[in-house]
């Protein structure tokens, strides 16, 4: 091979060198050379008028042309006589021939004369990698063609994806506008929270590099998001999700938690075309748990600052006058005599208008494609508003046969309005008989200005509200006097050359160059403003405040491939190189300044910079770089046995200079046994059989740059001296996280792949593990390390998907169906004692804290607490005071009350013969540490005294339950009929237990915040039968504890939720010619209509993350959505 | 135009093959700088010491050196409903490793700063021509001063602690990290032998143009007054006295050459006469009028000039500028005791209260029939608000025996700039009557009885609102006996020193001393008890059962004190394989549930 290459450049190269010598000889030295043609086309019925002539170079770039005139005549100067002369006309076959005379009458050959030639069409994988055809990849992936979604409604890429890739768990993390979803594939890769878990996102092989200074990986889901969102659907060709490590060990360190590569469409030959959508979504939020009334929730307080002491002086003692209905004694009385639905307040109907236009086209020499589109938003809660204008332009151009230059410019611009407070977490705790408006003190009536509980100054109200309701602001009044304004401006433009530098058919060696340069320039602004209204605190306090910043990020990327394919004489064997340099460099700024005290009233002055005090003024910069270098091959013999090999090396200015390089390499196979001999008699059914197994491995870093530097940075100022301090501790031997994964795959086809059939399994282990922030001994001047390199992990799972392709096919309908569900377990090997100790939580006995368990060869996720057995009906005393006979009648009727029973169920007693009462956390001699010692009531929670030890403390937690789903995935149907098309998605989780926090704190009647309606079946009197116990405020003396973690809150999971339903129908050219249209298609979806589930809170989809078990922390629900939309092709 | 594009891709291609890669990934952060940069000249130095007290003032560790000293005393307790619960059970006496203030990172940062300079300073000195030798010493001292502080405030309150002495740079220095506890008095000893051999280089005057370094500053009376302190700690009478001489000498020094330059007016120096010479801050702002010792001494700003506070050793400095000089207010102040705006989450215990309302039988206060000891008033206020931190201004005023105190000038929320006083006079002259106390022996030496009461008198009186002193509140001959006169130097500090972190420290420091003299000696719980005893309310009962335990637990009250000091953090002994836990806490978290 290399021999004929090295005979073959050489020529090129003596070739290139006698030509330039003959250009710069070419004044003086005189040869006999052609300098014009001239002759006549015809064909069959005579000569060709406007037919083409033009003179080619050897790259087959056009030099020269002319056309014939009315008679078939042309003349063309001839700039060269090496180049070749070429004849074309539409309809007939072109004729190509040396230049070596002066004189062509050609009569030229109907092209349909032509014999038909059989194309055997290979679909080949798209992406950065090798253009491996399908039946060779050898890798696991799964791909999605967007054609599937042509003319449907989808929104978002991730709607597109969600329950579709098996082994992609999807999220959605809040129903705020622009606020993103997190993804998983195939269980987290990493424990850290500052390591992202999110698979990475590649468009059309680049990866987006935004990093911005202070970027918190809460938000980062959001950015993730937001990347997605950059992405029209419409754009969109195809969606691959590459699996295991050898697929994405092209990515290297990159690829550690999977990729998902976005191909979007590009221009094709043909007229222009035209095509216009719009969507119209309403989406609204599903609502919780129903809150207490006014009326309810002031009774509900009176209770629990009653119930703790039992004492009527001592409640009164609070003397709070906001809940008891007071007259004018009250100054504020008037203010707090309503019924307010908060939540009602401050939901909405959302609006999404999502206009598209794109023009397509293009010729022989160029293609082009440019959508543009604009999409305005009003979300579920008010006063949120996203308006966003996106455009994508891409353009290829044909230099010649051999070079192809393609430029592709993506700018996206979103403007969103945001709340400046989270209003419904607000909303859901805020006291429902404060009225929003204040009511006017003499009549009663609403004014027009919102009321505020008064925070400072003479207070008129109780104390008791200061920790919380005090600090909760009006959400309504926040939503429309608070501004908090994003606007971010993104933009890549990328430059490609393609350069093929041997053969261009499979009979030639291919040596094909491609170089790009894509930039990522993104900024955002951020201003936001506090008014005063919305703070009834002292002025030198902070009110009026306001926050403007700016912050950009520009990164450059260019990568340079050669892919090699070699032409083998004997066809059994393919064969395919590619080598690869890439190189990234990238710098972020940012600035931002803040200020209070502007002299603003109703919002009319809002930046920090008019006259108010600057508060602070802060900047950053940050900088990183990064190289890689690829080599990947493949091989196939007989397309029957594959191989490929890749290997990355990763260099990156996170590591020091002992660890900078990574080496990520991968081998995978696959036997497509169906192809082989034996299988012949087979293959009329099945069409596919082939088993992949692989083995690779690809890395992690840390998202810090500097660490294994000591950095010196300022500190505050001590007198007039100006201070700096070390900031680090020098990380000196910080390490690639691994993780090795081993995955065997199974692909099936049945019925010419009418149904096909995937089956992976894959084994992952994590080793040197990136932990971020382990405890050190301080006395090391630093509690702890950012990094460290320490433990083990496993991933082990499987899944299945299936995919049909007109499964079913009556006349004009047909019908398809695709399931997929898999299954991922995730355990620690090996951690190091101290950091499990860390990670640990020890019990502190208080309500409402849950405990972590993190334990080697255990999964993660286990949900550990009481077992919860209802609600003591009588009090200790009323037990006490029974005969005996009394006391076994009580007991015998399934009555409770607070007494000790041993093992066997018979009470314990006293010394002095009474029955022991049931304590909680009684202090243990040595323990040195002071119980709870609380004495169990009537009203109480009952728990189970596990080792009826006649208490309850920790030794009566247990395991309560895995967070861990047996089993997820999803599944779909379409419906074909003529031109309407129904299309049906569902999502699932089963076996999976849930830690409802919301609902803990919802029923805890602890605080003032206000409860959920459940609460009104709370224990008030003795002997009430309830599963709700009495209300108790949380006093530091007489505090209860009928809120501890226990199985009253752990609920299953398990749930099935349609995703969408859409129905669309399309209108063909036929019936729309009198119109001037090729096509209309009409569509109406729904998206989220139902879940199926048991659980009690709003949305079931929780999950673990990290360390911790699956906890519903009150979340904003995934909502829901109606969307009509229309598209039309002009 | 296409062409370009190519040349220009070509162009890269060959910058990216000539370019070498390490340098291509060598970056340096823009906004801090890196080690190999640093230590260049003596800026940088001056800029790392500033470090050092950033470190020492950051609330962090000002709010454990006045819950460390003085939390588990009697003087104070919770107020209201909204403390901390960290807090609440300090007050319980129930500790436990989880508590967040049994975190001392804070003082081992500020140690480790130190260190780092000593590592430093001396390469910077030989090769910056602008860094004498002399400076370096300097340097050497005021730094080696900062982290001596940290390890007596550190050994005082966990007993035996890691003590490293060299910086930590590198996550592989195993042995300066994972360090086992040093013995107090190996510490102690440790702790003075390093000062003495720094002292002579420490700047004595800072030059008067920097007025607010003479007392925010480490000088050489700072060294002094701290070497004071760990004799006394460390039994060493005569060595205590000799320190305290120095300061005190060194303080009177300092007032005569003020006064020099300023006219005194005849009514300061018939009011002088009282203070037998120390100079101490007069109270008095006219003849009915007194309360301007409680401005000077203890609502010093940044700004104001040091020579107001003569008294004053060693005080780290706040700010209360709005728009901020880049230094930090008071925050411990701040949120403990309160401000304007919010109530403090501590008060001075109801016995203190109580103790100030009595009109005889006091305990703490000295038992006389009036109310004219001011420090009945400037404490704390009558409802037990804490007074010293949160005004500016207390003014008290005399009529007939009856003192009227008005509060003014109280702080606003997050801008109380009150100085943290970590030495003052007063402290050292107590530090000398209690060595006096001890050396003065049960046969009572009668010289040693005299200096010794004239100290405690004169502070005493400095505090009296009288303008001509009738007779003095303290009497000479009710204090005849050692353990008399042991007890009113414990009382005045107790009075002088209240809610300045000192009094817990007090009471650990005496039972130490008394802990191996046998059981027919001074019970050496007796202060300790009588302090616990007098602690009221609900956590009073549960203070007294923790300490009843604690002791009971031991055969004799002579063994072990561990109960009076505090357990390690959690985090510490998860981490650290060397270090063992208080035993008085157990493992200081709940047993049952390991």
């Amino acid at each position: 091979m290399s021999k004929r290459f090295n005979c073959f450049a050489t020529r090129r190269i003596f070739k290139s060198i006698i030509l330039t010598m003959a250009l710069l000889l070419g004044m003086t030295v005189s040869a006999q050379t052609i300098t014009s043609v001239h002759g006549t086309l015809s064909d069959d019925m005579g000569p060709l008028m406007g037919a083409t002539v033009c003179e080619m170079d050897a790259t087959g770039r056009i030099i020269n042309s002319a056309i014939t005139d009315l008679n078939g005549n042309f003349t063309m100067k001839v700039k060269n006589d090496k180049d070749k002369i070429r004849f074309t006309y539409v309809g007939l076959k072109t004729v190509t021939l040396p230049i070596n005379k002066t004189t062509y009458n050609i009569t030229m050959q109907s092209a349909t004369q032509l014999k038909e030639v059989v194309v055997k069409s290979r679909k080949r994988a798209t992406g950065n990698g090798l253009p491996i055809p399908e039946k060779e990849i050898s890798y696991a992936s799964q791909t999605i063609s967007m054609k599937e979604f042509e003319g449907l409604g989808i929104t978002t890429v991730d709607e597109a994806l969600q329950g579709r890739i098996a082994g992609l768990d999807i999220i959605g993390n809040s129903g705020d506008l622009g606020a993103g979803s997190t993804m998983r594939l195939r269980g987290s890769s990493s424990l850290s929270s500052l390591t992202d878990s999110n698979p990475l996102i590649v468009v059309d092989g680049n990866i987006r590099e935004v990093n911005l200074e202070n970027f918190d990986m809460a938000g980062a889901n959001n950015e993730k998001f937001a990347e997605l969102l950059n992405i029209n659907p419409e754009d969109i060709a195809s969606i691959t999700v590459k699996k295991d490590a050898a697929a994405t060990a092209i990515y290297g360190s990159q690829g550690g938690n999977g990729v998902i590569e976005i191909t979007t469409k590009r221009g094709a030959r043909g007229k222009p075309k035209l095509t216009y959508s719009l969507k119209l979504t309403g989406t609204y939020q599903p609502k919780g748990y129903d809150l207490l009334s006014g009326d309810d929730y002031t009774m509900l307080l009176k209770e629990a600052y009653f119930n703790p002491t039992q004492n009527d002086a001592v409640a009164n003692q609070y003397n709070i006058p906001e809940i008891n209905y007071l007259g004018e004694e009250f100054s504020e009385w008037r203010q707090y005599r309503d019924n307010t639905d908060w939540r009602d307040a401050v939901t909405q109907w959302g609006l999404r208008q999502n206009h598209y236009v794109t023009i397509s086209g293009g010729g022989e020499k160029a293609s082009f494609r440019v959508g543009g589109g604009f999409d305005h938003e009003t979300g579920t809660m008010i006063e949120q508003k996203l308006n966003r204008f996106s455009t994508r332009v891409a353009l290829d151009y044909n230099v010649s046969q051999r070079i192809r230059v393609s430029t592709n410019f993506a700018l996206t611009y979103t403007k969103n309005d945001r709340n400046s407070d989270g209003l419904l977490a607000i909303a859901l705790k805020k006291m429902p008989n404060m009225s929003i408006y204040e009511k006017d003190p003499l009549t009663g009536e609403d004014t027009d200005s919102y009321y505020n509980m008064l925070q400072s100054g003479p207070y008129k109200g109780s104390e008791v509200f200061k920790g919380d309701q005090r600090t909760y602001v009006n959400p309504v009044a926040s939503a429309h006097l608070a501004k908090n304004q994003q606007r971010t401006y993104d933009m890549s433009p990328e430059l490609i050359i393609n350069y093929n530098l041997l053969g261009l058919d499979d009979d030639h060696w291919q040596l094909n160059y491609r170089g790009s340069v894509y930039m990522n320039i993104y900024n955002q602004y951020d201003d936001s403003f506090y008014p005063q209204e919305l703070k009834t605190v002292n002025w030198e306090d902070g009110v009026n405040t306001s926050n403007t910043g700016s912050s950009k990020s520009v990164s450059i990327n260019t990568k340079q491939t050669f892919t090699l394919i070699p032409a083998f004489k004997n066809k059994d064997h393919s064969a395919m190189f590619m080598g690869r340099f890439e190189l990234t460099s990238g710098s972020s700024s940012s600035q931002s300044t803040s200020g209070k005290g502007l002299p603003s009233t109703d919002g009319a002055i809002t930046s920090p910079a008019a006259g108010g005090l600057i508060n602070s003024v802060s900047s950053g910069y940050n900088q990183w770089r990064s190289m890689y270098y690829t080599f990947s091959a493949h091989y196939a013999y007989k397309e029957r046995y594959i191989a490929d090999f890749t290997v990355r090396a990763d260099g990156t200015t996170k590591f020091g200079p002992n660890n900078r390089w990574g080496y990520f390499p991968s081998v995978s196979l696959r036997w497509n046994i169906i192809e082989e001999p034996f299988m012949k008699w087979i293959k009329p059914t099945v069409s596919m059989f082939a088993i992949r197994p692989s083995w690779g491995r690809v890395g992690n870093q840390p998202n810090q740059n500097y660490l294994f530097t000591s950095k010196y940075g300022s500190s505050s100022r001590y007198l007039d001296m100006a201070s700096m301090i070390p900031k680090n501790i020098r990380l000196t031997d910080l390490k690639w996280q691994i993780n090795t994964s081993y995955n065997v795959g199974i692909d099936m086809g049945f019925f010419k792949d009418r149904l096909s059939i995937t089956i992976e399994g894959y084994h992952s282990t994590i080793t040197d593990m990136l932990l971020s922030n382990p405890t050190i001994p301080s006395n090391a001047g630093f509690p702890t390390l950012p990094y460290k390199n320490s433990g083990k992990m496993r991933n082990i799972g499987w899944e299945f998907h299936v995919n049909t392709n007109k499964l079913v096919q009556i006349g004009k309908f047909f019908m398809d169906v695709n399931a997929n569900f898999g299954n991922n377990r995730n355990e620690i090997l090996e951690m190091e004692e101290s950091i499990l100790d860390g990670l640990n939580s020890k019990f502190g006995y208080e309500n409402g804290e849950w405990l972590r368990r993190v334990q080697v060869h255990n999964p993660l996720g286990a949900i550990y607490g009481f077992k919860y057995k209802g609600v003591y009906q009588y009090n200790y005393s009323t037990f006490v005071n029974m005969t005996d006979a009394e006391r076994q009648q009580f007991l015998a009727e399934g009555k409770t009350a607070p007494i000790a029973m041993n093992a066997d169920g018979s009470i314990i007693y006293e010394v002095n013969g009474d029955p022991k009462r049931m304590m909680y956390d009684y202090t243990l001699p040595g323990s040195g540490r002071t119980g709870k010692n609380y004495k169990f009531q009537g009203g109480d929670a009952m728990y189970e005294d596990l080792n009826h030890d006649g208490q309850i403390n920790a030794l009566d937690i247990t395991y309560l339950g895995s967070s861990l789903p047996k089993l997820t995935g999803g599944f779909g149907f379409s419906f074909n009929y003529k031109a309407w098309r129904l299309n049906t998605q569902f999502t699932y989780r089963v076996g999976n237990k849930i830690l409802n926090m919301a609902r803990l704190n919802a029923e805890a009647m602890t605080g003032n915040d206000n409860q959920s309606q459940a609460v009104n079946y709370r224990w008030r009197k003795e002997g009430d039968v309830t599963t709700i116990p009495r209300a108790m405020h949380n006093f530091t003396d007489y505090q209860a504890y009928n809120s501890l973690v226990s199985d009253r809150y752990v609920e299953d999971g398990t749930y099935l939720r349609m995703s969408y339903a859409q129905l669309s129908y399309a209108l063909n050219k036929k019936q729309l010619t009198w119109i001037g249209l090729n096509r209309i298609s009409f569509f109406a979806s729904i998206n989220n209509p139902f879940v199926l589930t048991k659980y009690s809170g709003v949305d079931p989809d929780i999950v673990n993350s990290g360390y911790d078990p699956a906890i519903d922390n009150a979340q904003t629900p995934r909502s829901r959505s109606y969307t009509l939309g229309i598209t039309v092709d002009f | 135009m296409k062409k370009n594009y190519y040349k220009i891709i070509c162009a890269i291609c060959a910058i990216c093959g000539f370019t070498s890669c390490s340098d291509f990934l060598e970056i340096k952060p823009q906004d801090e700088i890196i080690l190999e940069d640093f230590w260049n000249e003596k800026a940088d130095v001056d800029a790392v010491v500033a470090g050092c007290y950033a470190g020492l003032q950051s609330d962090a560790v000002i709010r454990r050196m006045l819950m460390w000293g003085e939390f588990r005393s009697e003087n104070f307790m919770a107020s209201g409903t909204n403390v901390e619960g960290d807090v609440m059970n300090v007050f319980k006496e129930n500790i436990t490793a989880k508590n967040s203030y049994t975190k001392y990172d804070a003082f081992y940062t500020v140690i480790n700063r130190c260190n780092t300079v000593l590592k430093y300073a001396p390469d910077v000195a030989a090769h910056d021509p602008g860094y004498t030798q002399s400076e370096l010493k300097a340097t050497i001292a005021e730094v080696s001063a900062i982290r001596d502080l940290c390890y007596f405030y550190l050994i005082r309150t966990f007993r035996n602690v890691p003590y490293v002495t060299e910086a930590v740079t590198d996550d592989d220095q195993k042995e300066q990290i994972e360090k086992p506890a040093s013995d107090f008095y190996t510490i102690l000893d440790a702790l003075i032998a390093d000062l003495q051999s720094v002292r002579g280089d420490a700047i004595v005057r800072y030059p008067e143009s920097y007025p607010s370094y003479q007392t925010g500053r480490i000088t050489r009376d700072v060294i002094d007054a701290m070497l004071c302190e760990m004799y006394l700690w460390k039994k060493d009478y005569n060595q205590c006295i000799y320190y305290a001489d120095q300061v005190i000498e060194s303080k009177k020094q300092i007032t005569e050459e003020r006064r020099k330059k300023a006219t005194i007016s005849s009514a300061i120096t018939a009011l002088e006469s009282r203070l037998d010479g120390y100079p101490l801050v007069l109270n008095s702002r006219s003849s009915n009028s007194f309360g301007i010792a409680f401005n000077k001494i203890f609502a010093r700003e940044f700004t104001t000039s040091s020579t107001d506070a003569d008294e004053i050793i060693f005080e780290l400095v706040y700010d209360n500028s709005a728009a901020g000089n880049g230094m930090p207010a008071n925050g411990c102040f701040n949120s403990w005791f309160g401000n304007r705006t919010d109530k403090g989450q501590v008060m001075a215990n109801e016995v203190v209260v109580g103790e100030a309302q009595k009109e005889s039988g006091r305990d703490i206060f000295a038992n006389e029939t009036k109310w004219t000891d001011s420090r009945l008033y400037i404490n704390f206020e009558e409802d037990g608000t804490i007074a010293k931190g949160q005004y500016e201004n207390v003014s008290l005023t005399l009529s007939g025996a009856k003192v009227t105190a008005t509060y003014s000038n109280q702080y606003t929320k997050d801008h109380n700039s009150s100085n943290w006083i970590i030495y003052r006079l007063p402290d050292i002259m107590l530090m000398k009557a209690e060595a006096l106390v001890e050396l003065m022996g049960e046969s009572v030496d009668e010289q040693m009885r005299s200096e010794c009461f004239t100290l405690v008198n004169a502070i005493n009186k400095r505090w009296l609102c009288q303008n001509t002193l009738t007779a003095d509140t303290l009497k000479k001959e009710n204090y005849t006996s050692q353990s008399l006169m042991r007890k009113l130097v414990m009382d005045e500090r107790h009075r002088e020193l209240m809610f300045e972190g000192k009094r817990w420290y007090d009471l650990v420091r005496l039972s130490m001393r008394f802990q191996n003299m046998g059981a027919n000696n001074i019970g050496w719980l007796d202060f300790l008890s009588t302090a616990v005893n007098r602690r009221t309310g609900p956590n009073g009962s549960l203070a007294k059962s923790f300490f009843k335990k604690s002791f009971e637990g031991n055969d004799t009250y002579t063994q072990n004190m561990w109960s009076l000091f505090w357990p390690y953090n959690y985090d510490e002994i998860t981490v650290n394989p060397y270090l063992v836990q208080n035993p008085a806490f157990g493992s200081g978290m709940s047993d049952s549930y390991k």
